[in-house]
């Protein structure tokens, strides 16, 4: 009877990729991703971030098996994907970048009905029916049901291409991009449906995104790629928590001197120097707590006199700017 | 497991609407191939110096004409629409049904072979009122010769549409292909009888002697129903084997998008 009920350690792991590789070929490689490994648990909304061709839409490629994977492994809910494309397909679907991901020439409607039958959820069981009808209401379209998708603003646009896909009702769900081409009301939509739905639900969702504020208010981890490399997966707070202590604003009357601007240049600080209505603000983010002595210092010796001095919040944002930034300097 | 069954119906029910919702294009479709039609049919008449035609000439280009206009449609359907889906960006979410790709396009390919035939029925209709000859409909004879004819085709198309997934930008060769279609057609087996292995060729040569000469599928000499058989299963097969490959390599470079 102990197998039956046997639990797989990985069952609670809706997502793992383990030493993934993907090499483009052609007559110049691309590296797209290297040596990549995370995990996302059951039921945990993610952030996939990076700066352009960091490798996350490979990543997400390699894991739904539309791309190739040249070395690595992908576990969906334990059971091994890696080349067995039609096994992680039957619990994930997928939202991708850049592309239309609906029919443009069908209705909201008919493409809500069309997609979800391919993962065979069918509008015709009443339930999954009632299903379709709240995902829309919830998006704001349930009066467009009957509008062809060609005619509507890219927002809607992209809503119906997000609500054709959890209209599949798997249990993990990939996002790349979600959030391109909205309008910040859009976009704030789904900030607060997402994380709506993951809790309603018990979904697990994927998310990439370059929008900062969307990835902060929605997901509670988070894996930054550079170069195709994962350079931080931890969870939001946590990121946050080691810069927060270390970030600064300045301000001081009259322009820097130039040995103060070349003394802050080289504190490593990623500095950020304004000058405005004769004010002159600094906003820096210090490797070391120690290094604010040494700010305090240098400014002293050139003469300057530091009016207000504040640690700012950080938020996401900066926190990936400078993680990025380190990576990049590093190699 | 109905699984399979949902999604049969929903593509089925997307290309129905796609089709009514889209009928203006499917009647200038038809009308512009009853006008070529007619072109060539005044054409040929002309080049008889305005005599008579003979009435077989006239009825063999009716067979091939129609043959010809139900193999664009299906070599299209897989081609073009294969492409124009990794264009917009469709294609991978088809890619993503957990029965496959492979299934749902062969959905489509069952439900656009419904409407390829109604729509030639159409057009058949149209010349054989235009030009006075009643060509034998001899169904039980015509389905197996039709179906075969159509399977070298559909393996061309099945080429033609991996290409598609690996090479972005071959439009100019799909139009190319179709008029190669006529080629296979015009070859005269007497005089060149090899051509008979090549697609479209000798069915085309067995629908005219069923459509004009009134013969039944078995009066056919042996050889030739078995080079018909034979023709299109390996044309498909390697059709088929050739898409595979492609779905691979675009797989491997990441194609399979609009990238
Ligand atoms: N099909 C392909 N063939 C060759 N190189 C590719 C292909 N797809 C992506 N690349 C390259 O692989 C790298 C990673 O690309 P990818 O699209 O995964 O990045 P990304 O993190 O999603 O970027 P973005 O934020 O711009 O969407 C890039 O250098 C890109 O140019
Ligand atoms: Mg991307």
């Amino acid at each position: 009877m102990g197998a039956a009920i046997s639990v797989t350690p990985s069952a609670s792991v809706a997502l793992e990729v383990s030493g993934l590789h993907k090499v483009f070929p052609g007559k110049r490689p691309v590296h797209a991703v290297t040596d990549v490994t995370f995990c996302v648990p059951a039921g945990d909304v993610i952030g996939l971030l990076g700066p352009n061709g960091a490798g996350k839409t490979t990543i997400i490629k390699c894991v739904l098996g539309l791309v190739r994977a040249t070395s690595g492994v992908t576990r969906v809910f334990g059971a091994e994907t890696s080349n067995h494309p039609g096994r992680v397909l039957s619990s994930a679907a997928a939202v991708l970048e850049g592309a239309r991901n609906t029919y443009w020439r069908l209705t909201v409607w008919e493409n809500v009905c069309f997609f979800a039958s391919l993962h065979g959820v069918s509008a015709r069981d009443p339930a999954h029916r009632r299903y379709f009808e709240g995902l829309l209401a919830r998006f704001g379209l349930e009066g467009r049901l009957k509008t062809p998708v060609r005619e509507l603003s890219t927002g809607l646009k992209q809503k119906v291409a997000v609500v054709s896909a959890l209209a599949r009702r798997t249990p993990l769900v990939f996002l790349d991009e979600p959030t391109l081409g909205l309008d910040v009301e859009t976009a704030y939509e789904l900030r607060r449906l997402l994380p709506e739905l993951a809790r309603d639900e018990g979904r697990t969702l994927v998310i990439s995104s370059h929008d900062m504020h969307v990835v902060q208010a929605v997901c509670r981890r988070v894996v930054i790629m550079s170069g195709g490399r994962v350079i931080a997966d931890d969870e939001v707070a946590n990121l946050l928590a080691l810069f927060r202590s270390r970030r600064y604003r300045l301000s001081m009357p009259g322009a820097l001197p130039g040995d103060a601007v070349a003394g802050v240049r080289s504190l490593d600080a990623a500095a950020r120097i304004e000058v405005e209505d004769g004010v002159t603000k600094l906003e820096l983010q210090l490797p070391a707590a120690a290094a604010l002595y040494r700010l305090m210092d240098l400014l002293r010796d050139a003469g300057v006199v530091v009016e207000t001095i504040v640690q700012s919040e950080p938020d996401l944002e900066h926190a990936f700017l400078e993680l990025v930034r380190r990576e990049r300097e590093r190699q | 497991m109905k699984h399979w069954r949902t999604v049969f119906a929903a593509v089925l029910y997307r290309d129905l609407v796609m089709f009514q919702r889209y009928a203006f294009n499917t009647v200038s479709g038809l009308i512009t191939l009853y006008i070529v039609f007619l072109l060539i049919f005044f054409g040929i008449s002309k080049f008889d110096g305005g005599a008579v035609v003979s009435a077989s000439t006239v009825e063999s280009m009716i067979v091939g004409y129609v043959l010809w206009s139900m193999s664009i449609a299906v070599y299209s359907e897989l081609a073009w629409s294969i492409t124009n889906e990794a264009q917009v960006g469709t294609l991978e979410q088809l890619y993503l049904c957990p029965l496959g790709f492979g299934f749902v396009n062969a959905c489509h390919l069952v439900s656009s072979l419904l409407t390829n035939v109604l729509f030639n029925a159409v057009l058949l209709l149209a010349a054989m009122a235009t030009t006075g000859r009643w060509l034998l409909i001899d169904l039980v004879s015509l389905t197996p010769v039709v179906l075969l004819t159509l399977g070298g085709v559909y393996g061309i198309g099945f080429a033609v549409g991996g290409l598609a997934l690996v090479y972005k930008r071959i439009q100019g060769f799909f139009q190319i292909v179709q008029f190669i279609f006529v080629g296979f057609m015009m070859v005269p087996l007497d005089v060149v009888p090899w051509a008979r292995w090549l697609p479209l060729a000798m069915g085309n040569e067995l629908a005219r002697r069923i459509m004009v000469g009134g013969q039944r599928v078995w009066h056919f000499p042996v050889g030739d129903l078995v080079t018909l058989v034979v023709t299109a299963a390996v044309y498909l097969a390697l059709g088929v084997v050739a898409f595979r490959v492609a779905e691979r390599v675009a797989r491997n470079r990441g194609t399979l998008g609009q990238y």
